[in-house]
């Protein structure tokens, strides 16, 4: 039976990365259904399609410039600028079908612009890629600084109509289990990524670059209109993903997808696809990007560990991952030296097997490593909805407060009495809502809902310090791009300024944000100035 | 004219490393006297050297320190995605020792008091800056230990701390962005002495790195695992050990940028500190002409290569671009300087060169 089972790996070895995902996915999910009861709605299972066309569209260009052996880092920029400037278009009324083929055109162009650079200037794939990331973002603020929301009739009837799924949804009532359009339009891309890169001479010959470009050229193949072809096919991805990303969230905005080059080569090493190019499946892919979303659905349904613990998953993950696919690549050399030993000195196979046992105990390790790591996640998340509330006592400083909105009437009502800075601090360990007024002579009163605190400062201080806010450019376009992203243990804050005629309200929350690194200057500047309140606990 | 002085020298200094990159900022300068003439006024202030320039230098330090380290990386053929995290890991780890409040710990109440004040610290500034060092240096190991030992491609295994470093970082602070108050800290990279006080560590690590690379045969072995690593290996260098000293000078780099960074804007921001920072960094030791696949490689004109990154940025500013918009043109800039160093365009200047230096001087492009 072993014998049998280990025959079959070592016939099938080019599949062994591919199945380990797929069945490592499987597992996984099945964990964390039979640890979380809500897992085991269809639905969750649905929203993991729902919820990455994006990834997946983009994801699919990328498998290919990475089976070219190349790497293409300006997918975030071409979706972020697709993004923001079809939400720009529609707004100026074209028609949306028309901005589509636009926006698709516009993804070719930088792709295979890109493509040029690479093949006939010989630039770096990295470089190429990464000044076209940074020229499509710095685009995105030259149309917009704000995000544009997109009413466009037709992008809301894609982006909102339900499919719903026979057998598990009630057609009469409209309720139930459903997909969207996007899903269809990403299984329909995967489809034809599959057919393009295994059944046609386009797809071979990007196998066969990856391989080795050299023997590609001396077997006559067109390398170089074959690899100006392949960053155009990621720019027409990029944008595609782009365009199923504004139908999802109905806006455009240049920091949207920050990042997402890296989930997605991720996802793309996790599918199977080797960074060295020449080997992998686009059908891996898909199953990197559900992984990931997996892994964000696990870490939801736990409830008790934090968005970062994604992050850290996500790496390890690509670290085993990597680990078996290099174990595997170093196993063929090894394989093919053996051979050679072998026809010259008619060996025994014995090293061979040994090698293989190896390689699958590692396999298997390596296995066994990333579903305990999801088994823990899975596990947690059970506890977490069996023991409801009472789980926040288990961490110290899980104690999760609710982020009270900001006492906004009452800031203003402090502004119009005269106040220039106020100033709310929210959240935080102790759960404090502390709203602060500063007052042009110098007075600084703080009120935390129950006690009030006073300072007094010079006047020339007080100065000082609007001087050092507008310095920090307050008043700026900059600092409009804050976030609001609850975290529950950290502060966040609520600042109004208001100087030489201009007032300007910023709201960020600490931890999870992506404010400017002057607005967290002026926070502290501010922090500075003002009393605190002696902890009561 | 210089025609009169034989054409051996011209052609040396276009020929030299740091011509490309001193030619680039010369033209980014050149811009700058041209639509804003008070980008050179360089004022005093307490005896100290304010304006636009010093700017350039005193902004441009972090990425000054991570192209040091991101040389000899890029040098030995490899490349290194995780510094802007290990900036954030360091910048966590430092925070964290200076202020533990904001993690839980329960300071005596006597200490408490002391939080916000300028003058307190929970560890000594020493054991602070050591400790971060450390880390760093560890992270940098760690990337050194996978792509030299493990034989992961540098950009994969350098990846995974990439993307997990953030998390960790965030784990470091327990996702709190922790505010530093501590004075002395905020002076490595807030303070001034005549210059600001962050470019005479960059100063500092320039000279060791350079006499660890120039005074000692480690550059060459650098330089010999990044030509080919096997052929090093067969002539006795221990081409893996080479590849891991990189990597954890490049990690030691970085920590040292995220602890000038985290003075600079006196938080440990998990999330923002050091983003795209790898980015520049690579950018910075290929506008300084070290070629990604590893070999010959110069220090000094990676730093150029960081303060032509810089200058851009600053000048963008100064004119008044959109901080975000300055990306488009920083893509701009990059395609203009792969033009400048496409072997295409190298040809041709040498034609043009050659023509009317030499007329019959054709062969010595080599």
């Amino acid at each position: 039976m072993i014998q049998k089972i280990s025959t079959l790996v070592a016939n099938n070895r080019r599949f062994l990365p591919l199945s380990a995902t797929i069945a490592m996915f499987f597992i996984a999910y099945a964990l964390g259904a039979v640890f979380a009861d809500g897992m085991r709605d269809p639905q969750v299972f649905f929203n993991l399609f729902r919820t990455s066309p994006f990834y997946l569209i983009s994801a699919i260009g990328m498998t290919f410039v990475i089976l070219t052996g190349g790497i293409d880092l300006s997918v975030s920029g071409v979706v972020a600028l697709t993004t923001v400037a079809s939400a720009a278009l529609l707004r100026a009324g074209w028609d949306p079908w028309v901005v589509m083929l636009l926006m698709l055109g516009m993804g070719m162009a930088l792709g295979a612009i890109m493509g040029a650079f690479i093949t006939y200037l010989k630039v770096q794939p990295f470089i190429a890629t990464l000044a076209g990331m940074w020229f499509a973002r710095g685009l995105c603020f030259f149309i917009s600084d704000d995000a544009i929301s997109i009413n466009d009739r037709i992008f809301r009837i894609l982006g909102q109509t339900k499919i719903l799924i026979p057998g598990l949804a009630d057609p009469v009532t409209k309720q139930g289990d459903y997909i969207s359009i996007l899903v269809i339009v990403e299984l329909v891309v995967l489809a034809v990524a599959i057919y393009i890169a295994h059944y046609t001479r386009f797809g071979r010959t990007v196998y066969a670059i990856g391989g080795n470009e050299q023997s590609a050229r001396l077997m006559g193949l067109p390398v170089n209109r074959t690899k100006v072809l392949v960053y155009t096919l990621s720019g027409f991805c990029s944008a595609l993903a782009g365009i199923t990303l504004s139908i999802y969230v109905l806006s455009g905005h240049g920091l949207y997808a920050r990042g997402f080059e890296l989930t997605i080569i991720a996802s793309v090493v996790m599918g199977g696809t080797m960074l060295s190019g020449g080997v992998g499946y686009v059908f891996g892919t898909l199953f990197g990007v559900l992984i990931t979303g997996l892994i964000q659905t696990l870490i939801q349904f736990n409830g008790q560990l934090s968005s970062w613990w994604t992050n850290i998953v996500v790496g390890a993950l690509t670290l085993v991952f990597i680990g078996v696919q290099s174990l595997l690549a170093a196993q063929k050399i090894r394989q093919l030296a053996s051979k050679k030993f072998q026809s010259q000195a008619k060996e025994r196979v014995t090293p061979r097997q040994v090698g293989a046992r190896n390689r699958q105990m590692l396999l298997v390790g390596g296995g066994a490593l990333v579903v305990i790591v999801l088994a823990v996640l899975a596990i947690g998340g059970a506890q977490n909805t069996t023991r409801g509330s009472g789980a926040s006592s288990s961490t110290p400083i899980a104690a999760t407060c609710q982020l009270k909105p900001f006492r906004e009437e009452h800031a203003a009502s402090l502004l119009k009495a005269g106040a220039i800075i106020a100033y709310e601090r929210n959240g935080g360990s102790n759960c404090i809502d502390e709203l602060y007024a500063i007052y042009p002579d110098g007075r600084i009163v703080g009120d935390d809902g129950t006690r009030k605190i006073e300072k007094q400062v010079t006047p020339a201080d007080v100065e000082k310090l609007l001087a050092d806010i507008t310095g920090r450019g307050w008043f700026t376009e900059e600092m409009y791009t804050t976030w609001h992203v609850p975290c529950g243990q950290c502060f966040s804050y609520d600042l109004t300024v208001s100087y030489k005629g201009q007032a300007k309200t910023v709201k960020a929350v600490d931890g999870g944000t992506d404010a400017p690194a002057n607005y967290w200057q002026v926070v502290s500047t501010i922090n500075g100035v003002i009393p605190h309140f002696t902890s009561t606990q | 004219m210089r025609q009169s002085q034989p054409t051996f020298t011209w052609r040396k200094i276009t020929e030299s490393k740091l011509f490309f990159p001193f030619l680039a900022l010369a033209l980014i300068l050149l811009f700058d006297l041209i639509f804003d003439p008070g980008f050179f006024r360089i004022e005093t202030k307490e005896g100290n050297l304010y304006g636009s320039l010093v700017d350039i230098l005193r902004n441009g330090s972090c990425i000054m320190l991570l192209g040091i380290g991101m040389t000899m990386v890029i040098a030995t053929g490899g490349v290194d995605l995780s510094v802007g995290a290990v900036m954030a890991i360091a910048a966590s780890v430092a925070a964290i020792m200076m202020n533990p409040v904001i993690i839980g710990v329960k300071l005596p109440p006597d200490l408490m008091k002391f939080i916000y004040d300028p003058n307190f610290t929970y560890a000594p500034l020493w054991q602070v800056i050591l400790v971060t060092l450390i880390v760093s240096t560890i992270c940098g190991v760690w990337n050194g230990l996978l792509v030299a030992y493990a034989k992961i491609q540098p950009m994969v295994a350098t990846l995974i701390l990439m993307i997990a470093g953030r998390g960790i970082a965030q784990l470091i602070t327990n996702g709190v962005r922790i505010q530093i108050f501590y004075e002395p800290y905020a002076f490595i990279g807030n303070g001034w002495v005549i210059l600001p006080f962050s470019l005479y560590i960059v100063a500092l690590v320039l000279v060791i790195a350079w006499l660890l690379t120039r005074k000692t045969a480690i550059g060459m072995f650098i330089e010999s695992a990044g030509i080919n690593s096997r052929s090093s290996f067969y002539s006795g260098i221990d081409e893996q050990k080479i590849k891991l000293i990189a990597y954890a000078f490049c990690g030691f780099c970085a920590g040292v940028a995220g602890i000038i960074a985290s003075a600079n804007i006196k938080t440990s921001d998990a999330n923002n500190l050091g983003l795209n920072y790898e980015l520049d960094a690579i950018l910075a030791v290929v506008i300084g002409g070290t070629l990604m696949a590893g070999g010959r490689f110069s220090l000094l004109a990676s730093v150029v290569g960081a303060l032509v990154i810089q200058a851009t940025t600053t000048s963008m500013y100064a004119i008044g671009v959109p901080a975000n918009a300055v990306l488009a043109i920083k893509g701009l800039v990059v395609v203009f300087v792969i033009l400048l160093y496409a072997e295409q365009v190298r040809d041709l200047v040498r034609r043009i060169t050659g023509q009317t230096a030499r007329p019959s001087g054709k062969g010595a492009g080599s």
